[in-house]
């Protein structure tokens, strides 16, 4: 799709497995992303993402030796991320509560379960470009607010608790 | 304890500027865009079901090492579907269901379900043409027999649980 902007962005996609690479880069290309970079595991990504701008990473959860939460908290922590606010896709067959639980404390922006579908995955794409998150610093997490929600849906204001206003500041 | 710092998506680099971001946000949720992304996939199919195979012959080989085999289920899992391969997708499904509850109750899966469950994960994932009808059929058996078997072993443990608590009251002895 020529003309969308699309075509500018950067893509890194971190799989193992090599048939969803293809699918994936093959997806991706469909809708216009063509600047697409690949990676194996976690520690091939943070080679690629030591010398190349990155817009949007895909990621998957179980690899190895880098596993896509070992990678998702190395981007987002690390004094050596070149971008730790990068949206990241954590893509995974491991759709239980507490992994995905874990995903999102480890700093991932979207979930997306597998099997995908071409809508699912676009979705999400375009669900962090519409309503990008603020990202919240603390001494246990980095990473995109994950009451994002709560705060949506019922809640306008700033702060969530009276005694917030102690100890929260908004750069 | 440091301050929490809330960072708002303005003051930080985003993917694009906010009203390319919303050009390419329309582009992609376009019908245009989701029937292509349909056809890729239906494409990708046959290289897909390929993969599918290599992973079900790692799936067979893997039996015994529970870790192993959980991993290539979930492999399986999360391409099958899309591959085209809907059954096997399915019984995939059942099985790693199965290891995630068994590793919730601390016990070790057992042989018989594991092994049922992989040999019907490999009929479904070879036989295409019978897979979708009796690969339903299949799925939905095993779904009974998982049930059942995740069902025997929560009453076991709740029973160990249960005369673990008899035996600590009965130790029990008041100041």
């Amino acid at each position: 799709m020529p003309g969308t902007g699309l075509e500018t962005l950067k893509v890194l996609i971190v799989e193992d497995n090599q048939h969803m690479r293809m699918l994936l880069r093959s997806l991706l290309g469909s809708a216009g992303l063509h600047d697409v970079q690949e990676a194996g595991d976690g520690s091939a990504a943070l080679n690629v993402l030591a010398t190349r701008r990155c817009d949007l990473i895909l990621c998957d959860l179980a690899m190895k030796p880098m596993n896509g939460l070992e990678l998702t908290r190395e981007v987002r922590k690390s004094k050596k991320s070149a971008n730790p606010f990068v949206p990241i896709i954590m893509i995974s067959g491991y759709t239980e509560k507490h992994r995905v639980e874990a995903a999102r404390d480890a700093g991932v922006t979207e979930f997306l379960a597998k099997p995908i579908t071409a809508q699912s995955l676009y979705s999400r794409i375009a669900e962090i470009m519409e309503r990008p998150r603020a990202f919240i610093r603390c001494d246990s997490y980095f990473g995109p607010d994950r009451r994002r929600k709560a705060i949506d849906n019922h809640y306008t204001g700033p702060w969530r608790r009276q005694d917030d206003m102690q100890d929260l500041e908004v750069r | 304890m440091a301050k929490t710092q809330i960072i708002p998506p303005d003051s930080y680099p985003q993917m694009a500027g906010k009203s390319d971001a919303a050009k390419m946000s329309r582009a992609l949720r376009s019908q245009e865009a989701i029937q292509r992304g349909a056809h890729v996939i239906e494409e990708a199919s046959h290289a897909l079901r390929e993969g599918v195979r290599d992973h079900v012959r790692a799936l067979e080989t893997a039996i015994g090492d529970h870790q192993l085999t959980s991993e290539k289920a979930h492999e399986i899992l999360g391409f099958a579907a899309t591959a085209g391969l809907a059954a096997t997708g399915r019984i995939a499904d059942g099985l790693c269901r199965y290891f995630d509850e068994m590793e919730k109750l601390a016990t070790a899966p057992d042989m018989e379900v594991i092994a049922l469950h992989v040999s019907a994960i490999a009929r479904a994932a070879y036989a295409e043409d019978e897979a979708i009808r009796m690969g339903d059929m299949v799925a939905k058996e095993l779904a009974v027999l998982v049930h059942h078997k995740l069902a025997e072993t929560k009453a076991g443990v709740e029973e160990a649980l249960t005369l673990q608590g008899r035996k600590r009251r009965s130790q029990f002895t008041p100041p």
